[in-house]
């Protein structure tokens, strides 16, 4: 049986003394967390020992010997008495050699050497797998920190060797924002408190007109889950676990990087007159854009690609919609001044970051394309009305009909005046259906183009708020701390004496670092696959290719 | 590389004789028609009586060839009627006939039809089913209202799509009428096949020039597919005697109309009446004696129940 000892790197060139760590149960290794020196009180050892709650015990003893003390070793097998333990390591150094004993049986040992402020910040990922040698190795130094709180200047009784004994380590940095961060949370607490009560106010009056809108526009979105973010940060407790402290982290890193690129977007807007510029070229674009569709609907009530429509149906659909584009355009010219205020007053809110701004694009576009929304509404409800209508009249051309019951067709005997009048509709619909389904074919591309177009808008915004930038700025700056596992190396193999290895912490790829540390963000991500997309688009069913994950309106 | 799989020598001689510790030798063991016990015999033994329960041809009907020919006349009559309303179309297209000439005969047809119809129908049907002449106005109003107000719509339907589509897809569908017409029964006229004559029609009557013309066309298609069928039933049924007299007159007038317009087309029509009415029928009975159906207690079952009990 081979014994497995983790033994520090700091404690490699310790002075002699006792051995301080906790044995694993089930298995043959033991953790070494520091070393005691001589002189020392053993009621005072066990008070140290027990500081840090875990099951914390005297190992053995550790011996490097010097000039003038040659009586060490004997003295230290002595000190097994004094502790009773079931086990007794004895481990001495002599310069340039390693070896461990014992007490009893001369086993084989192998030293496993850690270094020990990695594995204490480190955390191992998956986080639930708890039970293995290594986890339970990597929670033990981990939670051991209590004992690391002593360092060769303070006036304590005892004396020992850890990572921290040459000065307690620490970060201006971190520990400003520590002390900060409390009011600030506080501050921040009130605020939303504030805020969530000027929202509800505002739904209580609203009605159920506001609700529609407010879960239809992107901007209104955003707005509650920056809300929700900020509530997620501000909360009076601190973080009860790496994960929570991770992901709290993301948050705030996100929303200032998101506030960062905003000003940046503010800063380029505002200088130049570039608000000015952009007004005066929108009701243009607008118009353009509504000439287009002006001829494309010529282009349809003409002959498009050759085909033959019927000429009566093509007349009255293109008038119809060429009517909605007149309307369209005199609402846009009777906005048109008061487009530049609209757009200087759109341009603030990118102050509250560039998601605002980019869900105000997203808004502003679908607005503007509002009619072309509507032409897909139509065209799509008169295509499925007519598909609708066929299947069920070619039912009846066969003597078939639908049971509602039963779910199936069945068939019917049908009187003369149905068979007649149905026959006639038939026909008439047979005839009339590529006219119909080539408008709706062009408005639905149309429509998919506008979709496509807020539906990378969207993506962007979730990337920036979903990403975890601080987790995986800890991966790229100090790769220890996200662990996936360990790796050996061998140290020194010689036969006669104990294996050294050292233990190298695996750090976590980054796609899993994503993966782990994303926040739940309102994805969107496409509703239906694509044969259920194309099958829908060829009955004729209204398509909203992107979901909200969280919107209850679903 | 086939593989063959060479049966095992078989267990059992094909007679056999047991030597059993109480039977004397040479007695074999009767063989029954089981398969549950096991027998000294193989499966695939025979005995006998193998095929005493075959029949030949049961059920078999023979045909007398003039009943055949006269219930063919009716055949030979639908595909007469469909070239009646062929040239009622050909002469309304080339203009010989105005659509106010084809409304009004239509009209006076019906209501001869009618007439005929009423009369013919015996009291004791009458009694029990009473449809109102109300409810018959009521279906010709909606008829008529309807074609008229769809004609217009009607008319510009097949405009955009090629005459040889258009023929083409009216000679399919007045095959099909004819292929799935109910020539057993053909008073609840079959969906199908109406449903196929009024698709034809409605693509021939929007070649027409005018609104008019495709409203007398689908009047006349009205008459010919759904109304007429109805008075041959009544008449086959309650008139025997007269009923070939009116397949032999349609199939004049037929053959006729047709000739008038083309002669190479009555002649098609004439030996296409020929063949159906007259040389089927000789088919059919002189190869009735080729026929050889076994039937034996290898058939499904037939389950006939009676469930007049059940209706009172």
């Amino acid at each position: 049986m081979v014994l497995k000892i983790f033994f520090p790197q700091c404690c490699n060139l310790a002075d002699s003394g006792l051995l301080v760590g906790r044995w694993i149960p089930g298995q043959d290794s033991a953790v070494v967390l520091a070393v005691i020196h001589y002189p020392f009180i053993p009621a005072q050892v066990k008070q140290y020992i027990q500081q840090s709650g875990e099951e914390l015990a005297v190992l053995g003893s550790w011996s490097l010997p010097k000039e003038g003390q040659e009586g060490m070793e004997s003295f230290l097998r002595d000190l097994s008495t004094i502790f009773p333990q079931e086990r007794w390591l004895q481990i001495s150094r002599k310069m340039g050699k390693m070896d461990g004993e014992e007490e009893e049986e001369k086993e084989k040992v192998v030293f496993v050497h850690y270094d020990q402020k990695k594995v204490m910040l480190s955390r191992l990922h998956p986080v639930h797998m708890e039970d293995t040698q290594t986890a339970v190795v990597f929670q033990t130094v981990a939670r051991s920190q209590p004992l690391f709180l002593l360092d060769r200047y303070d006036d304590g009784p005892l004396r020992s060797t850890h990572w921290q004994t040459e000065g307690r380590e620490g970060s201006i940095l971190v520990e400003l924002l520590k002390r900060a961060s409390v009011p600030l949370c506080l501050l921040l607490n009130w605020l939303m408190s504030v805020w969530t009560r000027f929202c509800r106010l505002r739904a209580v009056s609203g009605g159920s007109c506001k609700v529609l809108l407010s879960s239809k526009l992107s901007t209104c979105i955003q707005l509650s889950h920056r809300s929700e973010h900020m509530r997620s940060i501000s909360s009076p407790g601190a973080a009860s676990s790496h994960i929570e402290f991770t992901r709290k982290a993301n948050t705030v890193v996100s929303v200032l990087v998101d506030v960062a690129l905003g000003i940046l977007l503010m800063s380029w807007l505002y200088r130049d007159e570039h608000v000015a510029a952009l007004a005066s070229a929108l009701v243009p674009a607008a118009d353009r854009v509504a000439t287009e569709l002006e001829q494309l609907l010529q282009w349809l009530m003409g002959a498009p690609a050759g085909l033959k429509m019927n000429r009566a149906l093509d007349q009255v659909l293109g008038r119809f919609f060429l009517y909605h584009i007149h309307l369209w355009i005199s609402y846009i010219h009777l906005l048109s001044p008061s487009v530049e205020q609209i757009l200087w007053y759109g341009g603030l809110s990118a102050g509250l970051g560039l998601t605002f701004a980019l869900s105000l694009l997203s808004d502003m576009v679908a607005l503007l394309t509002f009619h072309i929304y509507c032409f897909y509404v139509y065209g799509a409800r008169l295509y499925c009305m007519k598909v609708y209508g066929l299947s069920s009249l070619w039912r009846l051309f066969r003597g078939k009909k639908w049971n509602v019951l039963r779910q199936r067709v069945d068939s019917c005997s049908y009187d003369l005046d149905q068979l007649f009048i149905g026959m006639l509709l038939f026909t008439i619909l047979l005839f009339l259906l590529p006219t119909t389904a080539l408008y709706y074919l062009v408005f639905t591309l149309l429509r998919l183009v506008v979709v496509l177009f807020q539906g990378v808008l969207h993506l962007s915004v979730d990337f920036i708020n979903s990403f975890p930038l601080f987790a995986l700025g800890q991966r790229i700056c100090q790769p220890y701390r996200l662990a996936e596992g360990v790796k050996f190396r061998v140290l020194c193999e010689e036969p006669g004496s104990a294996l050294h290895l050292l233990m190298e912490i695996n750090p976590l790829s980054c796609s899993a670092v994503v993966q782990t540390y994303r926040t739940p963000a309102s994805s969107c991500y496409p509703r239906d696959s694509w044969a259920a997309l194309v099958r829908k688009l060829f009955v004729g069913e209204l398509v909203y290719p992107w979901r909200r994950k969280s919107s209850k309106a679903d | 590389m086939s593989a063959f799989i060479v049966p095992k020598t078989r267990k059992y001689p094909v007679y056999s004789r047991v030597m059993g510790p109480d039977s004397a030798p040479g007695q074999t063991v009767p063989w029954r028609k089981v398969l549950w016990e096991p027998q000294p015999y193989p499966d695939n033994y025979v005995d006998h009586h193998f095929l005493e329960e075959l029949r030949r041809n049961e059920g078999i009907r023979q045909y007398r060839y003039w009943a055949v020919v006269k219930e063919a006349g009716f055949v030979g009559q639908q595909m007469s009627s469909v070239a009646i309303f062929l040239t009622l179309w050909l002469y309304m297209e080339q203009g010989l006939l105005a659509p106010g000439t084809l409304l009004w005969s239509s009209l006076v047809c019906a209501l001869l039809g009618y007439g005929l119809h009423q009369v013919l129908t015996p009291q004791t049907e009458l009694c029990s089913h009473p449809r109102t002449h109300l409810a018959d106005l009521q279906s010709a109003a909606i008829f008529l209202s309807f074609t008229f107000g769809f004609s217009p719509v009607l008319k510009t339907l097949t405009e955009s799509v090629s005459t040889d589509t258009v023929y083409a897809m009216s000679a399919v569908m007045l095959l099909a009428h004819l292929v799935a017409f109910p020539y057993a029964q053909p008073s609840p006229p079959g969906s199908l096949s109406l449903n196929a004559a009024l698709f034809a029609s409605v693509c021939l009557a929007s070649r027409l020039p005018g609104s008019l013309h495709t409203f007398a066309m689908l009047s006349c298609a009205l008459l010919v597919f759904a109304l007429w069928p109805c008075l041959l039933q009544r008449l086959r049924e309650n008139a025997p005697g007269h009923f070939p007299g009116a397949c032999v007159g349609v199939c004049i007038g037929g053959v006729g109309g047709l000739g008038s317009q083309s002669v190479g087309g009555a002649l098609l029509l004439f030996l296409a009446l020929a063949s159906v009415t007259f040389l089927c029928p000789l088919l059919l009975v002189r190869l009735q004696r080729h026929k050889d159906n076994i039937h034996g207690p290898w058939d499904e079952a037939e389950i006939h129940e009676d469930l007049s009990r059940l209706l009172g």
